[in-house]
């Protein structure tokens, strides 16, 4: 499998007035995303995500690093951007346009026309549901049909890499899980998506790997079913008498609030299973089920921007 | 890329250019005040009961007047567009964050700029175009010989316009707002008249006797060398006191238009100069 996007110990800072103002937005990255997967790129307001698309798009210039993109270093270069499709968050379309017609213009800035061009815009159209609507003006769009019409102009060329900021912000429900069942099938495609989103629970859906910035360094790379191991074992309990629940906390166990009658007890794998069942029926609880429960990305990025911080902190 | 697709694509940049700038309403109001100006001073010259015993000499210095408020308000109006569009067409694609979208395309920061630049000329070229044809009209009507004086005096109020608009480019060119893009046209546009000025500053520098008037002179010796000197564009004189269906009668002509292209050539490289590594 062909490397797509590869960077090393690339940083970037932007100069202040004096030095002291520099702001260092990444600082040594090295991550590599591969042909075909979905790659995740993660990180609260302000680490370096959209410095790092800016990077990879040839919009900013590193401070220090290298960095290939489809196998070239010349960033920026018009044979290199024709491969690549990018919806920008928030991306603004003049509003005098038709749907079809901010894809014609775009179209044609790839070098489309005629048959071509008209074969690729009714594809596209097609691939983000937008057949109804493609006439109608911008001015009347609604932000998921903007959104939609964004990730169509990402896709006019027919692109092998995909950057995509923010897809579903600010998307209902049902256009959220459209807009996901259209970058997954376009990762069957074999495409390589480069995603950046707040959506964490779509993002874990979806992705193969999953990267997460602090404040411009990389804290986590890796895939999805490593980085969400096995955490815990989630036991359900119905308490036989009224001690029961004080019993289970005096064993060391912390029970959940009751919801219709249950509690939950989660046990972390570092403590035996068979200890904390001993326990449970010590403590006098029914056990009305056991079950394995994997981390969330949710979890784990808090978990991760949260050391993050603390470590921060310690150094400041 | 082959040189159609290249011209394909600059030219797909250019009307997209031109149709947004359309929208404009800043623009849209510019141009509509000219054309009150040139259609209401045409009127009230029209609709005005001439004065008992007025002479010939009166009549034409009514129509010299006209003729003067319709080239002034073309200059004005002109140079506000001008500077306007020239000044805005770079940054507000960074303030409304189109430029992500747009440069993110397979194009060169080079052709990028060519087609906005030509999309701003495009505008230019329209709001000149229909300020000239309504003055164009009227002085016909008036006259009754084709004002074909006029067709030159347009041309060449364009090479003028050309030069302030490379100029205002290449400084906006190097700025994320309009502001200061705006104030540099606007202040290139007012030296750009004043150069000639400028050479009288000289001529009384050289018999100063004092270091400090020296100096003067030589800094503006300098900026008469730099600043475009937009009045060597103007055939106002003619125009206004000459017969409309006058022949041009500019032995340099070939030389002047050479001169504002080179203008409008070196503010685009220096745009090309400020945008190629600038950070969006």
């Amino acid at each position: 499998m062909a490397t797509v996007i590869e960077t090393e110990n690339l940083c970037k800072t932007y100069e202040g007035t004096v030095r002291s103002l520099d702001v260092t937005a990444l600082n040594n990255l090295s991550i590599s995303v591969e042909e075909g997967e979905i790659f995740a790129y993660l990180g609260p307001n302000g680490s370096g995500k959209t410095t790092t698309v800016k990077l990879l798009l040839g919009l900013i210039f590193p401070t220090k690093g290298t960095m290939r993109v489809l196998g070239r270093s010349d960033i920026g270069a018009p044979d290199v951007k024709r491969r690549i499709g990018y919806l920008p968050e928030g991306a603004y379309y003049p509003d005098f346009l038709r749907g079809e017609e901010v894809l014609k213009y775009y179209g044609q800035l790839y070098g489309l026309y005629g048959k071509d061009l008209r074969r690729r815009i009714d594809a596209t159209i097609e691939l983000v549901g937008m057949e109804k609507a493609r006439k109608r003006l911008i001015r009347n769009y609604s932000k998921g049909m903007r959104q939609r019409i964004g990730l169509a102009q990402a896709l006019i060329s027919d692109p092998q890499l995909l950057i995509l900021d923010e897809p579903t912000t600010g998307l209902d429900p049902i256009a959220r899980k459209e807009i996901r069942d259209v970058i997954v099938r376009l990762r069957d495609e074999g495409k390589t998506i480069l995603l950046s989103s707040h959506e964490l629970l779509e993002v874990e859906m979806i992705s193969n790997r999953v990267a997460i910035l602090f404040e411009g360094d990389l804290k986590t790379i890796g895939t999805v079913e490593e980085l969400l191991a096995l955490r815990e074992t989630v036991i359900r309990v119905r308490p036989e008498s009224d001690t029961a629940i004080a019993d289970l906390r005096a064993a060391g166990l912390e029970p959940e609030d009751a919801v219709n009658g249950l509690h939950e007890v989660r046990v972390p794998s570092e403590i035996p299973l068979y200890e904390a069942l001993d326990k449970c029926r010590n403590a006098k609880v029914q056990i009305d089920s056991i079950a394995p429960r994997r981390e969330t990305l949710e979890e784990l990025f808090i978990r991760t921007v949260g050391a993050a911080s603390v470590e921060k902190e310690v150094h400041a | 890329m082959k040189p159609g697709i290249y011209f394909r694509i600059t030219w797909a940049l250019a009307v997209h250019t031109w149709r947004e700038g359309m929208r404009k309403k800043t623009l849209l109001g510019f141009l509509l005040l000219s054309i009150l100006v040139i259609f209401g001073s045409n009127v009230v010259a029209t609709v005005m009961p001439e004065m008992p015993g007025a002479t010939t000499v009166a009549s034409d210095m009514g129509t010299n007047l006209i003729k003067d408020i319709c080239i002034t308000a073309i200059s004005i109006f002109g140079a506000l567009i001008t500077v306007y569009v020239s000044a805005t067409v770079l940054p507000s694609e960074i303030e409304n964050r189109v430029v992500y979208t747009t440069l993110t395309k397979p194009i060169s920061r080079f052709q990028y700029l060519l087609g906005k630049f030509l999309g701003a000329q495009l505008l230019i070229i329209m709001n000149l175009v229909l300020m000239g044809l309504l003055f164009f009209v009227a002085l016909y009507f008036r006259e009754g010989v084709p004002p074909t004086l006029l067709i030159w005096s347009v041309l060449l109020t364009y090479f003028e316009f050309l030069i302030v608009s490379a100029l205002t480019f290449a400084v906006s060119a190097t700025a994320s707002s309009s502001v200061l893009p705006i104030i540099a046209g606007l202040f290139i546009y007012l030296t750009g008249q004043l150069t000639e000025y400028l050479r009288g500053v000289v001529e009384r520098a050289s018999i100063a006797e004092t270091f400090a008037d020296r100096l003067v002179g030589t800094i503006a010796q300098g900026l008469y060398y730099i600043l475009p000197n937009l009045q060597s564009f103007s055939i106002r004189t003619d125009v206004v006191y000459g017969s409309v269906n006058d022949p041009l009668i500019i032995d340099y002509l070939p030389n002047l238009l050479s001169y504002g292209l080179l203008y409008a050539l070196a503010g685009f490289f220096l745009a090309y100069g400020a945008y190629r590594y600038k950070e969006v």
